[in-house]
């Protein structure tokens, strides 16, 4: 009877004993923010601006947390092919971008800061007669990519066993009973409604893949530590290549009504296509454009949504930073934030991958028009 | 700057993994599990269609098993109607035909006693003929020989006939 009072006393309080040690876990890192390594300028200063693009970008190596000021990170594979010779080595030689390697290094500034170029010395001064430098190394949005890519493959493999082996007439159950609702939401609210009920199969495993795919790795985002925390989904290259997907479908199953209604679009006076071709062009734009917004609004958004938690993290230490009591009294305050942010991106993270799809849905219908369209 | 500059190796490193994912999933998660789906959802709406049907089927059964004890009840009713008045059509005819044959016995009987009577009445015909002529015979022997002794004969002969 004791115990089950005290249990239940447990539990009352949990939420609260949670947010006690977290803010005192971070109160303490807080004065201890001048002490640690990375995002400090030469002076040891706390630079918040520094912290937040170092994790918002790629990096050549998965750097998990600083102890005193010696960075603890997980070397990756370096790839690089230079005037056709390959060189293969662990990110480590880098000494975290502190050496070169190779007659490798990466920069420090210029267009290319942060990237791996041909330097001439240990000083890392940039070559300038260097030749184009291709960068094939497994980075940390990549080893990313394929540790979700090889979870959802995973995950969905295991579901389709189940599915395969169960037959139509069982009850799902498990994982199989929480994705399925998902599954079908893109099918029946995605695809069947933006393609239509003739041609939406024949893009529905793409539309699938590429909700799970997003959702997946928005999600990873928001953990804050391996494997999670990289930001691929906020990653320019990611969204491009998925955008560049969707428009390579669109392409590739476009009819010749999608193209009739570029180039000659039904409904449109006269005059607004000859003689100056006013609408074609806008149109052909457009299908350009299309997926262009597609790369940036997830890329934003996601970006942005990481920004806005690194922000309220880097307050802390940017206010401890200036005096510790200051530090002890706004951790609290950006905790709770932090929290509610959280709960945003979770929704975001959902959000952002249906719209993703959706929208490729929408232009995989414009591409195979049903004829009642018109 | 590098934020929004695509770095060419992540491009075709996640070309190649979505691509494999892509590939994998169509064939080993997306296949079985949409077709599962789309299995269930048509027994689903066969079970359905197969209920509703059952569902008519067992509506027309119990409207025919109505109608069917409707149409008994009348044939038992018609039946026990008729066999009221078969009974009573029997019976009317047993009567009619005891009757009939009670008159046809006693028209008989009658006849019969009549016939009898008739012949009795020939035969006493005869016999008071023959007793007359018998009488006449000793009347006239008595008158013949004495008057009052045939007198009394013929008062004597009458008693009898009248007493017979």
């Amino acid at each position: 009877m004791l115990l089950r009072c005290g249990e239940s006393l447990i539990f009352r309080y949990l939420r609260k004993i949670i947010v006690l040690v977290f803010s005192g876990v971070l109160m303490l890192s807080a004065t201890n923010a001048s002490a640690a390594g990375g995002g400090h300028d030469e002076d040891g200063k706390f630079n918040a601006g520094d912290v937040i693009i170092g994790h918002i970008l790629d990096s050549y190596d998965w750097h998990i947390m600083d102890i005193g000021s010696t960075p603890v990170s997980i070397p990756l594979p370096v790839l690089l092919m230079y005037e056709g010779r390959f060189y293969f080595f662990l990110s480590s030689r880098f000494h975290h971008g502190h050496s070169a390697y190779k007659g490798f290094g990466i920069a420090h500034e210029g267009p290319k800061k942060g990237r791996i170029i041909k330097v001439l010395d240990e000083e890392l001064t940039p070559d300038p007669q260097a030749s184009f430098l291709l960068d094939l190394s497994i980075t940390k949005n990549v080893f990313s990519v394929f540790i979700s890519g090889f979870l959802i493959c995973v995950i969905f493999i295991s579901v389709g066993r189940r599915y395969q082996r169960g037959g139509s007439q069982v009850v799902p159950r498990g994982l199989q009973s929480f994705l399925e609702p998902i599954i079908l939401f893109v099918r029946d609210e995605i695809a069947l409604s933006a393609i239509g009920e003739k041609h939406h199969q024949r893009f529905l495993p793409y539309l699938l893949t590429l909700f799970f795919f997003i959702f997946f790795n928005n999600l990873l985002g928001l953990v804050p530590f391996f494997p999670g925390g990289a930001n691929v989904t906020g990653n320019i290259s990611v969204t491009l290549v998925l955008a560049l997907f969707t428009f390579f479908t669109t392409q590739l199953f476009s009819t010749k009504g999608y193209w009739t209604h570029i180039f000659n679009t039904p409904g449109v006076p006269v005059w607004l296509k000859l003689p100056l071709p006013l609408m074609p062009i806008i149109e052909l734009v457009g299908v350009f454009i299309k997926p262009f917004v597609l790369m940036v609004r997830l890329f934003a958004n996601i970006t942005a949504g990481h920004m806005i938690i690194l922000g309220f993290v880097s307050l802390i230490f940017v206010l401890g930073s200036v005096a510790s009591v200051m530090g002890f009294v706004i951790s609290p305050l950006s905790l709770v934030f932090l929290v509610f942010m959280n709960f945003i991106e979770l929704l975001v993270a959902f959000l952002q991958a249906y719209v993703f799809t959706l929208f490729s849905a929408l232009f995989f219908g414009m591409a195979v028009p049903e004829e009642h369209h018109h | 700057m590098e934020l929004v500059s695509p770095g060419l190796g992540l491009i075709f490193w996640m070309t190649l993994a979505f691509g494999i994912v892509l590939l994998v999933l169509r064939k080993y998660a997306w296949r079985p599990i949409l077709n599962t789906i789309r299995e269930r959802e048509m027994y689903i709406s066969k079970s359905l269609r197969d209920a509703q049907h059952i569902q008519r089927e067992l509506a027309a059964l119990e409207k025919l098993k109505e109608s069917k004890l409707k149409d008994a009840e009348k044939l038992r009713l018609e039946l026990l109607a008729q066999a009221r008045n078969e009974a009573d059509d029997i019976i009317r005819l047993a009567r009619q035909k005891a009757s009939t044959d009670v008159t046809q016995m006693m028209e008989d009987a009658k006849r019969a006693v009549e016939a009898q009577r008739k012949s009795v009445i020939n035969e006493i015909r005869g016999q008071i003929a023959l007793l007359s002529v018998d009488m006449a015979e000793m009347v006239l022997e008595g008158e013949l020989k004495n008057k009052k002794a045939s007198t009394d004969l013929v008062n004597q002969l009458l008693d009898k006939v009248i007493l017979n």
